[in-house]
């Protein structure tokens, strides 16, 4: 937590209107992690723990599981709520971000570098920097350029390959 | 091999032409990232660790390391001139270097800092010449149960140490541990939690978790907010302290150092922990204790000497025993580990050229950040002009294009995805990313020596606590905790103590005290020597109106806007 979230909570305490949806909300980070470390049990378990004195692969993990299970069990009963950030409507352009960055990695599989490149820092730049479709483009295409030359050219990485990325050369 | 002869051969390395100009671009990176709110040393360098393998083992610590203390000059900058912290370590910066800003003092402000900085950086710097030595020495006899309890107390230093609560850090630290045993089991062969990828084989890229985590997880947390950075336009006057604040500060300096210098090496040290308790320090031993949080010289000199004295010997439990103290040197170790050396006992004979030309790099690098911080502050502060979204978009591309090189893996990209969305709800949810990439990162050292110990005990569990040295250590453990309870307690209560009476508005002053006591509770934006957090931005601004007009000398002091509290923060 840092010095402004104790702040901004109290700000996001005073705004939510429903406080039953807060506390879901709040006791979802422990929920997972109750899965995650009872899944991990469960399967570590399967994987055989072996004794004390000859430890099988399971042992280790089991022991960290039952860890993450015992702290998220408590958890789900004493997290504070203070440290929760309020969720608002710039969460939508988390969402948005996201699939912005999961499209780069397909194109970049496809279409190699320079070009996913160019597309992801001029959308990034007009939509989320908030700069102006000269600024950006003229930002994304000598981004990519200069991307390439620095990865491809000076560090040998052997993206894969696209139509632009072989006219520029590496 | 004799101490003098080392820092012969680690000047000779320090001095290659290669190496100098790492270590300039190190620190200045490091100034740079530390200028920019936002992008602190843990996410500058995870962004950087692909990069690295490129270059030499020595060259490549050589600049991660100057990144690292580089930041602690540059995140001075901001706190002085806009009370933003441009790193966690330089919260404390904010008390009173801002106070002194509006009283027309900034350049000073930043110039003893700069100087403290320099002084505390080079006394540790002797200090982990002659510490880590014998340090080496004596962990050469560690067997598998001292370093079971040696990783043990890392994690549970970087739990306590700060966070508001131990218990999610913990809870991250055992999710960090189970990450870490994704893959083949080391000596059986058998895949754990590898769901049919053979991505997954060798295990989850340690690259691909802390670019997705401190990366990628911050810069989408910095998307929800919108507000934009004030640019300070006024020239910075008489940066080089005068005769009397010298003497003002000497004390101040000198302490700090020390003090630095101790937390830094005790895993989980390093950073804002230093700078806090530099500044109680002092507070508790001035004459008049009501000047601080006024513009006190001390409670800049005390903690800017203290956070950089302790980023620097933070590298003597990495360099000696293998086991990184917060989570920049964490980052540090997962670069060396990928250049196929582990850090540990026999780096200093092994990889002698590591060891002390890192050191010696030190030396080096601290002098280049003095001549460039006294000089050229005011070119820095121009960096405040870079819009965020510029500077986000481009770590993005760069991170993804970074990731890819490592292992030239499409997969290692979507594990950053994953890991930047995991990153960004643990920070709306308050659970810290530090303890989760340490855990990660000692979590198979701890597995082998746990597995070793029980082989070597025949299942005993008692071996941890009959062993002297590993009891030893369990002892340090349990007593640490105790007395970094206490610490916090007392700290608390100093700056529950910090009122700046002679604050323009109420707003204000709720403001300042808010920052004092929060981050003291929880310590830690940065116990890892710097996650950075945007937020304290959020925080400051909308009680400041516009900093940047009024910074220097406080001539806005009446007509100050106060907007209500919650708004324009998102």
């Amino acid at each position: 937590m840092t010095p402004s979230s104790s702040a901004e909570t109290a700000a996001g305490r005073r705004r939510s209107t429903s406080p039953l949806r807060a506390v879901l909300l709040r006791r979802l980070a422990p929920v997972v992690l109750l899965v995650v470390g009872i899944a991990a049990l469960s399967q570590a378990r399967d994987m055989g723990l072996g004794e004390l004195t000859a430890p099988g692969p399971g042992l280790w993990p089991f022991i960290v599981a039952g860890l993450l299970t015992a702290t998220a069990a408590v958890l789900l009963v004493v997290d504070p709520a203070e440290d929760y950030e309020p969720w608002t409507a710039g969460t939508a352009r988390i969402v948005a971000g996201l699939v912005g960055l999961a499209l780069f990695i397909v194109l970049f599989q496809t279409l190699g570098f320079v070009v996913p490149t160019l597309l992801m820092l001029t959308a990034w730049l007009r939509f989320f920097g908030g700069e102006s479709w000269r600024m950006a483009l003229v930002l994304g295409v000598a981004g990519a350029i200069a991307l390439h030359l620095i990865f491809v050219v000076a560090l040998g990485v052997p993206f894969p390959a696209g139509p632009v990325d072989q006219l520029l050369g590496g | 091999m004799g101490i003098l002869d080392g820092v012969g051969q680690g000047l000779a390395v320090a001095l290659q032409p290669t190496n100098l100009l790492y270590v300039f671009i190190g620190v200045l990176i490091g100034t740079v990232i530390g200028v920019l709110p936002g992008l602190g040393p843990t996410a500058t360098i995870a962004l950087l660790l692909p990069l690295t393998y490129t270059i030499e083992p020595a060259t490549a610590v050589i600049l991660l390391a100057g990144i690292y203390y580089g930041s602690m000059y540059g995140g001075t900058i901001t706190s002085v001139l806009l009370r933003l912290p441009g790193e966690a370590a330089s919260v404390v910066t904010t008390f009173d270097g801002y106070q002194m800003a509006k009283h027309g003092r900034a350049g000073p402000a930043l110039g003893i800092a700069a100087v403290g900085s320099f002084i505390g950086g080079v006394l540790a710097v002797v200090g982990l010449i002659l510490l880590a030595p014998p340090l080496a020495d004596l962990a050469v006899s560690f067997g598998p149960p001292e370093y079971v309890a040696l990783t043990a107390l890392g994690i549970l230093m970087v739990t306590y140490l700060g966070s508001g609560s131990p218990l999610k850090s913990l809870s991250m630290a055992a999710l960090g541990l189970l990450l870490a045993t994704v893959g083949q089991d080391p000596i059986t062969g058998t895949t754990r939690f590898t769901f049919g990828q053979v991505s997954l084989f060798d295990g989850v890229d340690f690259v691909a978790v802390a670019m997705g985590l401190f990366g990628v997880g911050e810069i989408l947390h910095s998307l929800e907010r919108t507000e934009k950075v004030h640019a300070v336009t006024q020239k910075i006057k008489h940066i080089w302290p005068t005769r009397q604040d010298f003497r003002d500060s000497a004390g101040a300096i000198g302490r700090g150092s020390v003090l630095g210098f101790v937390i830094g090496v005790l895993p989980g040290g390093g950073g804002v922990i230093s700078s806090l308790a530099s500044y109680a320090l002092e507070k508790r031993r001035a004459k008049d204790p009501s000047r601080f949080g006024k513009g006190a010289i001390q409670g800049v000199a005390g903690p800017e000497t203290a956070n950089n004295a302790s980023s620097t010997s933070a590298f003597i439990p990495l360099l000696t025993l293998g086991i990184p103290a917060n989570v920049v040197l964490a980052l540090i170790f997962g670069a060396l580990l990928v250049q196929g050396i582990t850090p540990g006992p026999q780096l200093i004979t092994e990889e002698p050229e590591v060891f002390w030309g890192v050191i010696a790099s030190m030396l080096i690098g601290n002098l280049m950040l003095l001549a460039l911080n006294i000089p050229l502050v005011g070119v820095f502060v121009q960096l405040l002009r870079v819009r965020a979204g510029i500077l986000a978009a481009f770590a993005l591309v760069v991170t993804m294009a970074g990731v890819f090189s490592v292992n030239n893996d499409i997969f290692d990209m979507w594990v950053v995805l994953v890991f930047g969305v995991i990153g960004w709800l643990m920070k709306k949810t308050g659970f810290e990313p530090g303890p989760l990439v340490l855990a990660f990162v000692l979590g198979s050292i701890m597995e082998r020596a746990f597995r070793q110990s029980m082989l070597l005990s025949g299942g005993s569990l008692d071996i941890f606590v009959t062993r002297p040295l590993s009891g030893g250590l369990l002892a340090v453990m349990a007593m640490v905790i105790v007395i970094s309870f206490l610490a916090a307690r007392r700290r608390r209560a100093v700056f529950e103590h910090v009122e700046p009476e002679d604050e323009d508005t109420d707003d204000v002053d709720a403001e300042q005290e808010r920052a004092a006591g929060g981050d003291d509770s929880d310590g830690d934006s940065g116990r890892d020597g710097g996650t950075p957090k945007v937020a304290p931005l959020a925080a400051h601004r909308p009680a400041e109106g516009d900093p940047g007009a009024e910074a220097p000398r406080g001539g806005g002091d009446s007509g100050v806007p106060t907007p209500p509290p919650n708004e324009g923060r998102r």
